[in-house]
């Protein structure tokens, strides 16, 4: 059964393009200009996947109203913002209320592609029953690369999509330093050397939040960052 | 010229207050001078006028023949003299001797009239005095001489006549009168010779009624009985000249004429003093005290010069000669003005001629004695001068302190404007905005100004992550279809087209990406977690990295530290090298050599970065770290000029200073960053 794929654009060139790179990919789509008729069709039946723009025509704050009332309903809902604000206090804000990803729009249509049949992925997986075959393990670290979950001495690590992604470049090859363009071909995304800076701080932060003395990821100075192994 | 010195120049015009001042007294001055010389003038006209009634008392009788130096003046004497051959008890000077040329030295005489007798004293200088032989004491005409003084004189009836006085021995002597008729001794004529070392004085009481109307001295002088004495006459004609004496009416009218501290005198036609009455008021006021020496300067200035107080005073011989005198003896009015610089008293004189059917007959002169500035006491005179000197000295002050004050003020202003616009402190208070005058409107126009000028920096710093955003949502609708775009059937063409719309977007996208990175930076520097760490480890690591990075040039670390440590964030301090040596790199040629140097000293940690590159254009120094500045030439469109722009930022957030400048051999960047006990 395809799945049903909601965008809440404002601007109507790209919410059509979305739309259409959608339904080639075979998913259902559903487009709406602003909130009030997204909310009305999603009491009626909610999507599978939503894609959120922040700014909604007058309203300023639109998505983010969207997407507390849409995580309020289904829990498990994935919901990507994508936005052509690109401020650090947006993209938190953003990810606090639940989405599963923060995307500007200059991410291109391919590794939006990637990213939703990845959050698809992971939503099916969840589903199944855990398989050995899927996770790595790396000494504390534990990455279950079905459900695109990571657990770090055995507590779940809340990361996003690009954070479980730069993770996982990192961690399959312990001590082997990952550059930037790595970094960025591994996370789906066109990143510039502040956004990474800010994953792998956020990253840090997420890790530490569980364990104080975190320190696993290194900054290679000039280069790039590495796993470390025990 | 600063504006303290205009003040100062300014407050130099307060001295027109004394100048003033001073014009004002002078002014009054003249005009009461004027005033008082006008009334004085009056009064001897009218004196001049009554004394014409008195013409008989001018003596008129002269013949063609009587000349000014041939004229005897008969001084009126106050108290009758003895006959002692001395001077002493005469109430004349020495001044009014009159002298003549003698053989031996100079003689002198004089006549006094007391009364009804004249007097007359000379004094002879003689080497050799010759006495008389009973044989020779009348006669005088030879074969034998002696030394004599002779009174030739015009008798009452017409008579010419010679009182001979002669001497046996010094003493008591008796006056031979020789006339038509003989000699013969006259006893009512007393005499006294006197010896004296130079010579010798003779002084004789003769009666008035004896003499005539003119009057002359003749001195013989002999150097032994039996030579022809040499004579030396009073007079140059062959008979003496009129015989002057003061008149008792004429004294007696001036000395009722003559108002109190009025002084008055009476003259005929040659200027002999034949009438006088009234004296002249004294000082009455403190004569000035020496200490103000500055004071007299002041009067000197002040009073117009008059001749000196001496001259007004009556002339000793007998006859006026001053010039306003001789003016009015030619029938003409005359003023005139004399001042004593030590007594501090002046005089103003008049002379006004007496006239008789319109010829002169004589003239009056009339002297009052004033003080010496009229309009005012000397007392109120320094009262104005100082009080003008404290009142100038005064404002010159309050206007110094004034300007002092207005010119720091504005130096205040204007160094706190400098300083705003250097500093990025556009928002600050000015000095003086609250004030209510024309600095505190500059001050505040200044405030504005800088206002605006913040305002429009803000823009710009943020014209860049606006412009970036706002650019976003079309750039992802070209984006976004030309991806779409991918999707559909196109002929090569086309494809090439939509191949190289892509190539454009993208670029479109970096740029963007570029201009947006300066608030991500501000952003990451705000949640800045600060870390101690290794500068030199970290530049080590970072400097090897290079290597791969930019393979055309040669990039390398120099630094004697093995570590650094200071506080901060690693990555943003690499991203800002990163920023540095790009942009070296940029404008080094293939081959060159960039080098990365560390130092440190107590309190920071100097970072630089030195290029071989061309020379940074002098007046672009300031600028080169400001958004959006590129001091580039030619369109490599990806350099926007936020480069260096982020890494002042970076810089800044770690409160240190960036600085470019040129060196010997290329350009370098100076970091300079709080060391690690410096920083949070």
């Amino acid at each position: 059964m395809a799945k049903h794929i909601a965008i809440v654009e404002d601007e109507a060139a790209i919410r059509d393009n979305y739309a259409a790179a959608f339904e080639r990919e075979g998913y259902v789509v559903e487009a709406y200009e602003a909130r009030d008729p997204a909310m009305q069709a999603f009491d009626v039946r909610l999507p599978d996947l939503v894609v959120i723009d922040i700014n909604l025509k007058d309203d300023v704050e639109g998505g983010f109203e969207l997407c507390r009332e849409l995580r309020a309903r289904a829990a498990e809902l994935p919901i990507i913002f994508l936005t052509a604000r690109d401020s650090e206090f947006d993209a938190v804000s953003g990810l606090r209320l639940g989405a599963d990803d923060y995307l500007t729009k200059d991410i291109s249509l391919p590794h939006l592609m990637a990213r939703i049949a990845a959050l698809f992925r992971r939503l099916d997986a969840l589903q199944k029953p855990q398989s050995p075959d899927g996770s790595i393990k790396r000494g504390d670290l534990e990455i279950d690369t079905d459900r695109m979950s990571i657990h770090w001495q055995d507590q779940p690590v809340g990361l996003t999509l690009t954070e479980f992604w730069l993770v996982h470049a990192m961690a399959r090859y312990p001590g082997h330093v990952k550059n930037r363009q790595q970094l960025m071909d591994a996370a789906q995304a066109v990143l510039d050397d502040n956004t990474i800076t800010s994953h792998i701080k956020r990253i840090r932060r997420k890790f530490i939040a569980i364990d104080t003395n975190f320190d696993a990821i290194e900054t290679v100075y000039g280069m790039g960052y590495r796993w470390l192994a025990d | 010229m600063n504006l303290k010195r205009q003040l100062l120049l300014v407050s130099l015009l307060t001295l027109v207050l004394p100048w003033a001042g001073y014009q004002f007294i002078h002014e009054t001055e003249s005009a009461l001078r004027r005033g008082q010389q006008q009334m004085l003038a009056g009064t001897a006209r009218a004196i001049a006028n009554s004394l014409s009634q008195y013409r008989d008392e001018f003596p008129d009788m002269r013949g063609p023949d009587d000349t000014v130096g041939d004229q005897l003046y008969g001084h009126r004497l106050e108290t009758r003299p003895e006959i002692d051959g001395y001077f002493d008890d005469w109430t004349l000077e020495r001044e009014s001797l009159r002298a003549l040329p003698g053989v031996d030295g100079p003689i002198r005489f004089a006549v006094g009239v007391v009364d009804e007798a004249v007097y007359l004293y000379v004094e002879v200088s003689d080497r050799n005095v010759v006495f008389a032989q009973p044989g020779t004491i009348a006669p005088d005409d030879g074969p034998r001489f002696a030394d004599r003084v002779s009174l030739i004189n015009t008798t009452p009836f017409g008579r010419n006549e010679t009182i001979g006085f002669a001497a046996e021995a010094p003493g008591q002597i008796v006056a031979y009168v020789q006339n038509e008729f003989g000699f013969r001794s006259d006893p009512t004529i007393r005499a006294y010779w006197q010896d004296v070392p130079q010579g010798y004085q003779v002084e004789a009481r003769i009666p008035a009624n004896k003499l005539g109307t003119h009057l002359g001295v003749v001195v013989g002088n002999t150097a032994s009985q039996l030579e022809t004495p040499v004579t030396s006459p009073s007079f140059a004609a062959r008979t003496p000249g009129s015989f002057v004496t003061p008149s008792s009416r004429l004294i007696e009218a001036a000395t009722a004429s003559a108002q109190e501290g009025m002084r008055l005198l009476v003259t005929d036609t040659f200027g002999w003093r034949i009438g006088f009455g009234g004296d002249l008021a004294p000082a009455s006021t403190e004569p000035v005290s020496a200490g103000s020496a500055w004071l007299r300067i002041a009067y000197d200035a002040l009073v117009e010069s008059g001749a000196d107080a001496a001259l007004a005073q009556p002339d000793p011989a007998g006859r006026e000669q001053q010039a306003y005198i001789t003016t009015a003896l030619s029938g003409t009015e005359s003023v005139s003005w004399f001042r004593s610089p030590e007594s501090g008293r002046a005089i103003v004189a008049v002379a006004a001629p007496i006239k008789v059917d319109s010829a002169t007959i004589g003239a009056v002169v009339l002297q009052q004695g004033t003080d010496e500035i009229l309009s005012l006491t000397n007392q109120g005179l320094v009262r104005l001068m100082n009080f003008t000197l404290i009142a100038t000295l005064l404002v010159a002050a309050t206007l110094l302190g004034y300007a002092t004050w207005l010119s720091r003020r504005i130096r205040r202003l204007s160094v706190a404007a400098e300083e705003a616009v250097d500093g990025d402190k556009l928002r600050n208070t000015l000095p003086s905005a609250s004030a209510g005058d024309e600095v505190g409107d500059l001050s505040r126009s200044f405030s504005h100004v800088l206002r605006q000028l913040g305002d429009y920096n803000d823009y710009l710093r943020s014209l860049a992550s606006k412009l970036s955003h706002e650019l976003r949502t079309p750039l992802a609708i070209v984006t976004s279809s030309l991806e779409n775009l991918d999707h559909e059937p196109l002929n090569d063409a086309s494809q090439g087209y939509a191949a190289r719309a892509r190539d454009g977007a993208d670029r479109l996208r970096r740029i963007l990406t570029a201009m947006s990175e300066a608030s991500r930076v501000e952003e990451l520097m705000e949640h800045a977690d600060p870390e101690t760490f290794d500068l030199a480890a970290a530049l080590r690591s970072t400097v090897a990295a290079y290597g791969d990075v930019y393979s055309g040039r040669k990039i390398q670390l120099e630094t004697d530290l093995d570590t650094a440590m200071m506080r901060g964030s690693p990555e943003l301090l690499i991203q800002m090298l990163d920023k540095l040596v790009d942009n070296s790199v940029d404008f080094t040629a293939a081959n060159d050599t960039i080098t990365i140097g560390l130092t440190t000293d107590e309190r920071s940690r100097i970072l630089t970065v030195a290029n071989p590159g061309p020379p940074l254009p002098e007046q672009m120094r300031s600028q080169l770290f400001d958004s959006m500045v590129s001091v580039r030439r030619g369109g490599d469109d990806k350099h926007l000029g936020l480069g260096l722009y982020v890494a002042k930022l970076i810089a800044e957030g770690h409160r240190g200073t960036i600085d470019a400048r040129n060196s010997d051999n290329g350009v370098i960047v100076t970091v300079t960053l709080p060391g690690e006990n410096d920083g949070e």
